[in-house]
């Protein structure tokens, strides 16, 4: 019996301790040490499709700088990203607005995705448990459960792994009552250096079914040195222009 | 009988004195004082209707449960063929609201900005009225907003503010505007958070052309509101709904049905105690009266024919002195409706309940005065109903020989 309960509570903490391991090289191929993306933004609702290319610039899970390229009504709306706090520079009215830990989780601007996954503020290896579900061939499922301490929302999340690349090829949101909120699928795995990036992203929530947002990343630079300056407030209408 | 009853009410003045003034009183100030909740409550809700919520507005289903851009009207165009082929409208119009952050140099607000077209509003609401400073009819990046929200971002005319919200398309918004016009109704809340600006404007900021969050409408009378609101909701395609102005203004409506309830509970108060002092005047007379009763019924006067005689005599006083006060509240009630008192002041007092105006009309509708007169006739034949039985309790030995 003891070496029966000593073999699962070493499969489970084996099992464990593999999802851990997935989901921080996973995470890995999503940051790099330091990351330059360009992104082509589709959204498409019931009424209307809009179109947006923006840039960002990140370091690690702290540091995010964001600036929108296109439409030209837009142009130089940026975003930081700095331990925690989140700020918006506006040039039409020239004003920096702070952007309060309550609207992480609003929408960003009538897309798919919110502030959060915008600047990658929450960590899914700092914030949630992962536990194995199921492992296919190259394919693992894994649970992720936010810990006690984590300020996320999510009630939980199951994400696809592919093994070969460490890039996630599905994730499925939940809500605090397990009801399914939204789902990612990632495609068109590219291969950057060292890492690995699916360079197409496909949001939709479930409660709209004609909701869309595709995230096209066309450029992407990983571990290049990135100027330190992107990463302070005044970056945000020195790098407006 | 009849010719008994007048010498009786001829002779006992002192009962009858009081009897007449009670009733006349008291139906006097019941009507007037009717006439002026009425009054108030109707202005009160007339003022709110007129300043900006018209008597029925039309949304798209689910708009004022669950909100958003995702509710709004996508095409005004049908609609506004529907209400332009409706009679008995005096105007309507498409309002697009949104919600952002209006700042000043040093302050932030958030404020309900919304698109309207403003030589429609002209006929259909009192924004126009409501101009205290600048132009009312705005012109490109200009606001027309109101006089509290000004002074919460110490705003004058002329100066410029910033605002930041998302257009239709969830797209960013950020304009700077300048202060053209402000207003004041008197509704705080409401002239602390919104702004107007041009229709026109509006829609190339906000990519919504021939949309609406709703389309205000108001009738020429509102006592054919309902009506005409009927006639309209039935040519409405399937995925729009209207709201009358009784549910518009649900809260208004029962915060105006509790008041008359307390005024109608505190007009009661004063009725009973009415009710009682004539019933007394008029037990102590009876009860002086008693020989007088034992005589007739010795002489061989029914019991019936007492009972007629005492009903009489309050029948007659009763309408007596509603010859008087009737006419004369009815006259009050007109008079101060198309003249109505000016309380200098007030509406600034109360202007958290909705007064907007210093002016206290009544209201005059002939109808409540018949059935507020009616009550107090009724109370007045029932004040003598325990005296009869009291003299009925007697035989005409007792009566004659009552000390």
């Amino acid at each position: 019996m003891k070496v029966l309960l000593l073999f699962i509570f070493l499969s489970t903490a084996i099992f464990a301790s593999e999802a851990e391991d997935i989901i921080k090289k996973v995470d890995q191929n999503m940051r790099g040490k330091t990351l330059y993306l360009k992104i082509a933004m589709s959204i498409q609702t019931d009424y209307y499709e809009r179109n947006m290319v923006l840039e960002s610039y990140s370091e690690g899970s702290k540091k995010n700088f964001v600036k929108i390229l296109s439409p030209s009504k837009d142009y130089g709306i940026t975003f930081l990203s700095l331990h925690g706090q989140m700020w918006q520079y506006i040039p039409k009215i020239e004003r920096i607005i702070k952007i309060p830990p309550s609207m992480m989780l609003q929408k960003w601007m009538g897309s798919d995705i919110t502030n959060d996954d915008l600047v990658k503020q929450s960590s899914i290896v700092k914030d949630y448990t992962a536990k194995m579900l199921e492992k296919k061939g190259t394919l693992a499922t894994i649970l992720l459960t936010p810990k006690a301490d984590a300020a996320v929302v999510w009630g939980k999340i199951i994400t696809t792994v592919d093994t070969k690349t460490y890039t996630s090829q599905e994730e499925i949101y939940f809500d605090d009552d397990g009801k399914k909120v939204r789902s990612f699928v990632y495609k068109d795995v590219k291969k950057y250096g060292n890492y690995y990036l699916p360079t197409l992203w496909i949001i939709q929530p479930f409660d709209a079914p004609k909701h869309k947002t595709t995230l096209q990343i066309k450029e992407a630079k990983y571990d290049a040195p990135i100027n330190p300056a992107y990463f302070s407030k005044s970056a945000l209408k020195r790098f407006s222009n | 009988m009849f010719s008994l009853a007048i010498k009786n009410i001829l002779f006992y003045k002192g009962r009858s004195l009081t009897t007449f003034l009670l009733t006349f009183v008291s139906l006097y100030l019941f009507i007037v004082y009717v006439a002026f909740m009425n009054g108030s409550h109707q202005s009160m809700l007339q003022n709110a209707l007129n300043v900006y919520t018209g008597s029925f507005q039309i949304y798209q289903k689910e708009y004022r449960s669950k909100g958003g851009y995702d509710y709004l009207i996508r095409d005004t165009r049908k609609p506004l063929q529907i209400l332009a082929d409706t009679k008995g409208l005096k105007a309507f119009a498409p309002r697009l609201e949104t919600f952002g952050i209006a700042s000043s140099k040093t302050y932030s607000h958030p404020i309900m900005l919304t698109g309207i077209d403003f030589n429609r509003e002209e006929k259909l609401s009192e924004l126009k009225k409501a101009l205290t400073q600048g132009e009312y009819n705005t012109h490109g990046a200009c606001l027309y907003m109101g006089e509290n929200l000004a002074q919460k971002l110490h705003l004058h005319l002329g100066d410029t503010l910033s605002f930041v919200g998302s257009a239709v398309d969830y797209s960013f918004v950020a304009e700077l505007f300048e202060v053209c016009g402000l207003f004041k109704t008197g509704m705080y809340e409401f002239d602390s958070q919104s702004a107007f600006m041009n229709r026109d404007y509006f829609d190339t900021l906000f990519f919504s052309k021939n949309m609406a969050t709703y389309i205000v409408a108001m009738a020429e009378n509102l006592k054919h509101n309902d009506a005409v609101a009927t006639k309209v909701e039935k040519k409405l395609p399937q995925e729009l709904q209207l709201y009358r102005w009784q549910t518009l203004m649900k809260s208004m409506v029962q915060l105006m049905e509790i008041d008359s309830l307390f005024g109608y509970i505190s007009m009661g108060l004063f009725f009973i105690v009415i009710f009682f002092v004539i019933m007394i005047y008029g037990f102590i007379n009876i009860n002086a009266r008693l020989r007088e009763f034992g005589v007739l019924r010795s002489i061989g006067v029914s019991d019936n024919k007492i009972s007629l005689l005492l009903l009489l005599e309050i029948l007659l006083l009763t309408l007596f002195a509603f010859v008087f006060a009737l006419p004369l509240g009815a006259y009050t009630a007109y008079y101060f409706q198309i003249h109505p008192i000016v309380i200098e002041g007030m509406s600034e007092m109360y202007k958290s309940y909705g007064v907007v105006s210093d002016k206290v009309p009544t209201l005059f509708d002939p109808l409540t005065v018949f059935y507020n007169s009616l009550f107090l006739f009724a109370l007045n034949l029932l004040s003598i109903v325990y005296p009869i039985y009291y003299v009925r309790s007697f035989t005409p030995i007792e009566e004659t020989q009552h000390v």
